[in-house]
């Protein structure tokens, strides 16, 4: 069974705005999603829609075949939610409230306490359980949210922006624990976030959408497939061949030819970045710099990050 | 989901009783109607009774047998029976209004309502569970405060006129039906209306203005029947208590997730 199907989905709120557009897309069991997207997109509106808090205008979703419109409690069984408007209670301290909606997810007290003691302590936070949430900072309040999202272990998460107020460790640590629930447990995870680099290094597919539309979706390789390669090579000589100028030129590659002929009034040396289709054009390009009598100090081959390709695809609509 | 809905009782209940403002709020109501009140009644007819002549008035107005009666015992029976029921229409009410009117929006304003709508019980269950939370509080309220006030009247009448308290037939109905349905009507429409207020003072306010002058009026209606008959209050009671649970059920069926969220 898919973890995740919309078919069509469109969203659109009271005001007028579309918020989601015609959006169709299917998740399966234990994916890591990375869901991209600008400001106003509609990512939160999404996860909203997709666990019933809001009633879509068009089209319809599934959870693990569930239809949060209809029966939004049957997803909710089996669904973790982390938003930044899912708060806890300020007068309860950190254990208190797990253990609260622990109860609330029909779990007994004995059992609430040893699963909060447990993520309190995963999340770094067992020194503070004792504390009112009201003394809590805000990345202390974020961490004790995905552990109440974590408490009735749900077969699909969806965490909005998890890491954002995060300090770098925490994040790091936030972001070992979501990739080994999917690895470990087959949690399926739907994760919003800006954060392009830590979504880089969890997320086994990605989907980037703008203005509440779908632009692209697939894994890394595929999003990079469809730029065409776009792999970067960067050479560091004393020398440059007119071929491998001519290269650059041919490719028209404006601000690399810039930079090219930028460096050589400088130093009198090469520091250039050629678009190349594959990595089979590297050695030709070396052979023919070294053949041409130049030194060559520094060779890497860059394939896009998905920050690269987020740029490109929404320069692309601006 | 039992265990969901006690769970919201209880971190309801601790949220009042925890914050010593709102618990003031809850408890000055009923000591000034079950102690104060019918000490300083009390102890005015005491030590002023020739200067009541009102009162031998409104003697005369009571069936002839009772005329007969000292005129001090008459009338902390007066005192007990006929205007003290009263004010276990009010007291409830006034004990949960704080609580239920905060119910919805107060969640909404913490920002923990979404939070509980990411919970695996409805949106009737979460309605019934935020209603049945200020009833209780209501209901224990109010037989805390009879208690006390069955003390406290009984002591201070025995010790002045010597006489002990008997407490007439029509606290029955009054406490066990009465009390409990007027006080589910109230809650009822608060807890609706804090669903749909933009704040908690909204919802308060819509709490004071309009719910509690509408139940009294209607209460106030079968006071007078206290005087009468026991049974004629025991059929009244049923009515509202019926009327009371449609209301209840109708409220139920009323609200969604997206709706609790917006406020509308
Ligand atoms: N309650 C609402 N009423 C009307 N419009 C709304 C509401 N909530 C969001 N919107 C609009 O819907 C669009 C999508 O918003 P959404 O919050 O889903 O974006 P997002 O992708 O989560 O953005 P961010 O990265 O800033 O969190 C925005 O244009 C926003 O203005
Ligand atoms: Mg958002």
């Amino acid at each position: 069974m898919n973890a995740v199907v919309m078919n069509h989905l469109s969203k659109k709120y009271s005001g007028g705005k579309a918020a989601i557009a015609d959006m169709s897309l299917t998740l399966e069991p234990g994916e890591v999603f990375g869901f991209l997207g600008p400001n106003g997109a509609g990512k939160t509106t999404t996860v909203k829609v997709l666990n019933g808090m809001l009633q879509p205008t068009g089209g319809e979703c599934l959870i693990f075949g569930e239809n949060p419109s209809n029966r939004p409690e049957k997803v909710h069984a089996i669904s973790g939610v982390m938003t930044e408007h899912a708060q806890m209670y300020n007068h309860l301290t950190g254990l208190e409230n797990l253990i609260f909606y622990g109860a609330v997810f029909g779990i007994g007290e004995e059992e609430s306490r040893k699963r909060a003691q447990e993520l309190l302590w995963q999340l770094e936070l067992s020194d503070a359980w004792e504390q009112k949430l009201s003394a809590y900072s805000t990345g202390m309040r974020q961490r004790l949210s995905i552990a109440r999202a974590l408490m009735h272990r749900p077969k699909i998460l969806f965490l909005d922006e998890p890491t954002s107020g995060l300090d770098p460790e925490s994040a790091h640590n936030v972001n070992q624990m979501i990739r080994n629930l999917a690895k470990d447990k087959g949690m399926t995870i739907f994760l919003c976030t800006h954060q392009l680099r830590y979504a880089q290094e969890i997320c086994t597919r990605y989907g980037l959408i703008d203005e509440g539309r779908l632009l692209v979706e697939g894994t890394l390789e595929q999003l990079r497939a469809g730029m065409g390669s776009g792999m970067k090579l960067r050479i560091r000589t004393d020398r440059l061949p007119d071929s491998i100028a001519g290269y650059t030129d041919a490719d028209k590659n404006e601000k690399n030819r810039g930079e090219a002929s930028g460096s050589r009034e400088r130093q009198g040396a090469y520091d250039i970045e050629l678009a190349i289709k594959s990595e089979e054009e590297i050695p030709r390009i070396v052979s023919r710099i070294v053949q041409g009598g130049g030194n060559i100090y520094h060779v890497s081959a860059k394939r896009p990050s998905l920050e690269d390709i987020y740029f490109s695809l929404t320069a692309e609509r601006r | 989901m039992n265990r969901a809905i006690s769970a919201i009782v209880k971190k309801d209940m601790r949220e009042i009783t925890a914050n010593r403002q709102l618990l003031f709020t809850i408890v000055i109501v009923p000591v000034v109607l079950t102690l104060v009140v019918p000490s300083v009644f009390l102890l005015t007819a005491h030590f002023a009774p020739e200067d009541a002549n009102d009162l031998q008035e409104l003697m005369k107005l009571m069936p002839g047998n009772v005329q007969n009666i000292g005129m001090e015992e008459l009338m902390v029976g007066l005192l007990f029976d006929n205007i003290l029921p009263l004010f276990f229409l009010i007291i409830p009410i006034m004990a949960a209004s704080v609580m239920a009117a905060s119910s919805f929006v107060g969640e909404r304003e913490q920002s923990t309502l979404e939070t509980l709508l990411y919970s695996p019980l409805t949106v009737k269950q979460l309605f019934y569970a935020k209603v049945l939370a200020a009833f209780l509080m209501s209901m224990l309220v109010s037989w805390i405060s009879f208690l006390v006030m069955l003390l406290g009247v009984g002591l201070e009448s025995y010790v002045l006129t010597g006489a002990v308290l008997h407490p007439g037939i029509s606290w029955l109905p009054v406490m066990l039906l009465l009390s409990p349905a007027v006080s589910l009507i109230a809650i009822t429409l608060i807890v609706r209306g804090s669903a749909k207020a933009q704040n908690v003072m909204e919802a308060q306010q819509k709490a004071a203005f309009l719910v509690l002058p509408v139940v009294l009026l209607l209460a106030g209606q079968f006071v007078g029947l206290m005087l009468i008959n026991a049974w004629m209050l025991v059929g009244l009671s049923v009515v509202l208590g019926l009327l009371a649970w449609f209301l209840l059920r109708s409220s139920l069926g009323k609200f969604c997730g997206e709706m609790l969220l917006s406020g509308r």
